[in-house]
């Protein structure tokens, strides 16, 4: 009955040796390809710490106009331009500038690299089903696992400080855009297909002239699900060293300062209400343009 | 039936060994909730056991909750490993009024908070002696982000010791040496960047503990400051301040961590044996670390390190103990 009662599990000496030898691994890997590992993300470090510099550096007016300018363009409307001015203004007001800046400037980077690496990777998993039944579990992982878990493999790796943060916000929020991508070009209509087979259309003109631009308002709703969830990393991010709005809610977490907390908090949710609005009424406006197009 | 005959051999047995140890007495131990003071306490309970007669019973405790049951109740009797700045002034008072002793001022050796650089680089760089020395050298601690800068890594953002920290740094003029304070936002953090430049061979520069198992495993040099503690009135009446607190922070080695044995009275009184190996029981600071090391890589409680070290340190406890006791802990 013992058989029964108790989980037939590993012996404890046995389990130790294979946790360290799984470690031991990990760390001659560490050992033998960390240093090159460094050096090949280190182009992606000069243009973040420029960016971040650039962001810090420029005289704050300058930044609000073009805040205000790209609300413009993206969303079209007075509204949305006012609320980000607004924003801008309260978070310079109540001291969170460079705070802000520097958190602009990741989330900036991890929004380019997702969208670059995402949408790729989303239109061939869209291509082959052999792909999507590959990749999408592990989707599923990097969406699901604890990040703690991951950080530690990537600081052992890339040390503490913007790359291993960027790397740390990417595995989170790329997800979305691979996903919603590969949807959009799965969902768009075989009679669309067939008429641009009929034209006589190539595989080059089918994605970039066809699926792609149909696909459009699903791929913009995946980068404005990436945007957020970035934005969400940006605590996790600062636990290993990066500069922004995380720190101080993390000073604010251990030491109980509530409105020290709440005021970064708030000016992370100002950041993501405003990126959230402008990406999606510039992903509406795409749709509109559409209209009538292809619906009957 | 059989339950009850169990209870009275347990019951029997009980009356047999509290005899046997008449000497001693019965005493609790704290075992406190973290690793050096579970090995602490249970490397104490055998040699109060077996080298005194004493019977030995651990309660679990933490600082505050340990000290005040032992402050208020006279109970447990020892708390070997104390931290006692927590707890200074009603310690102090504690101690005036003949209720509680602190027998053992250093229990441990080599022990506190400051500066370190790893094994690798204070062999290599064997001219930086100091903080001092250090500070000339930033280009020997590269930070990732501005090559042209030295990296000092300080204490994760909300910690106390960050504030000591960055005063230090402002105290020891760090910025226009060429140095930036670099937070790593959490003990992972922390950790983890000490691990990494340790195990690459590359310098690292920055503020940690001990004992602690990390300290232990990488061998780490704590490196002494070069000036002398600046004094407690400056240090709790500025360095330990937030910065605008704190307008001009003077350089200074960090504060001592007092880490204490402290006993009650009852036993002191009961037991002069017990109060003095207490007393003369030091684990060096490099011992105790390695203890940490073992513990962590094998997952190892309190009494399964107690057993480690009375194996593998009889150097070390043979000296604590006259040499008749040393025989009955060894036989």
């Amino acid at each position: 009955m013992d058989f029964l009662d108790e989980f037939p599990t590993m012996d404890r000496q046995e389990l130790r040796e294979l946790k360290k030898a799984i470690d031991l691994g990990f760390r001659n890997f560490s050992r033998a390809y960390g240093d090159a590992l460094e050096t090949f993300f280190e182009p992606l470090l000069y243009f973040m710490v420029w960016l971040e510099k650039l962001l810090i550096i420029t005289p704050w007016p300058i930044i609000i106009l073009v805040m205000g300018g790209l609300a413009w363009l993206g969303a079209r409307s007075l509204l949305a331009v006012a609320g980000t001015v607004a924003s801008f203004f309260v978070i310079g007001y109540f001291g969170m500038w460079e705070d802000t800046m520097a958190t602009l400037a990741i989330i900036s980077v991890a929004t380019l690299i997702c969208i670059v690496a995402g949408i790729p990777l989303g239109i061939w998993m869209a291509k082959s089903d052999r792909v999507q039944t590959v990749i999408t579990p592990v989707l599923d992982v990097m969406q699901t696992i604890p990040s703690f878990v991951y950080l530690i493999p990537v600081v052992m790796l890339l040390g503490i400080g913007k790359v291993p943060g960027l790397l740390a916000v990417c595995i989170y929020a790329i997800p979305p855009i691979v996903r919603l991508t590969n949807l959009g070009i799965r969902l768009v209509d075989k009679e669309v297909l067939e008429a641009a087979d009929a034209f006589g259309a190539n595989y080059r003109q089918k994605l970039f002239d066809v699926q792609v631009p149909l696909a459009l308002p699903n791929i913009f709703a995946g980068v404005n699900q990436t945007i957020m969830m970035s934005l969400a990393m940006v605590v996790i991010a600062s636990m290993i060293g990066v500069r922004g709005l995380g720190v101080p809610v993390l000073r604010a977490i251990s030491n109980q300062y509530l409105a020290l907390g709440l005021m970064n908090g708030l000016a992370i949710v100002a950041l993501a209400i405003i990126f959230d609005r402008i990406s999606q009424n510039f992903g509406k406006r795409l749709q509109k343009h559409r209209e009538g197009g292809h619906d009957v | 039936m059989k339950k009850l005959g169990m209870i009275a051999a347990f019951v029997a047995g009980f009356f047999v060994s509290a005899n046997a140890h008449a000497a001693c007495g019965s005493i609790k131990i704290a075992e406190m909730n973290w690793a050096s003071a579970q090995l602490m306490a249970n490397v104490d309970k055998i040699f109060l056991e077996k080298g005194y007669g004493c019977s030995v019973e651990l309660v679990s405790g933490a600082t505050m909750p340990t000290f005040t049951s032992m402050n208020e109740k006279g109970q447990p009797d020892v708390a070997p490993e104390l931290w006692a700045n927590a707890v200074r002034n009603p310690l102090k008072k504690a101690e005036d009024e003949g209720r509680l002793h602190s027998v053992n001022t250093a229990p441990i050796t080599e022990l506190g908070e400051g500066w370190w650089i790893p094994p690798q680089t204070a062999k290599k760089h064997p001219n930086l002696k100091t903080v001092l020395d250090i500070l000339k050298h930033p280009e020997l601690f590269p930070h990732p982000e501005d090559k042209s800068k030295g990296a000092f890594v300080g204490c994760p953002a909300g910690w106390g010791c960050q504030l000591v920290n960055a005063n230090l740094f402002r105290a020891f003029d760090m910025k226009s040496k060429g140095w930036l304070l670099v937070d790593p936002g959490s003990a992972a953090g922390l950790d983890g960047s000490m691990a990494k430049a340790v195990e690459r061979g590359q310098n690292w520069f920055g503020y940690y503990w001990s004992p602690t198992a990390l300290i232990g495993k990488y061998n780490m040099v704590k490196v002494p400051f070069g000036v002398p503690f600046v004094g407690s009135k400056h240090w709790d009446g500025c360095i330990v301040k937030p910065e605008q607190d704190c307008a001009n922070p003077k350089p200074s080695a960090w504060t001592k961590s007092a880490v204490y044995t402290v006993i009650t009275d009852k036993l002191k009184k009961s037991s002069s044996a017990a109060a003095n190996y207490l007393k003369s029981r030091v684990y060096p600071g490099k011992v105790m670390n390695g203890m940490l090391v073992y513990m962590q890589a094998n997952q190892a409680d309190g009494a399964d390190a107690a057993a480690e070290f009375l194996k593998k340190h009889e150097n070390i406890w043979k000296k604590w103990v006259p040499a008749d006791v040393a025989a009955k802990i060894k036989g």
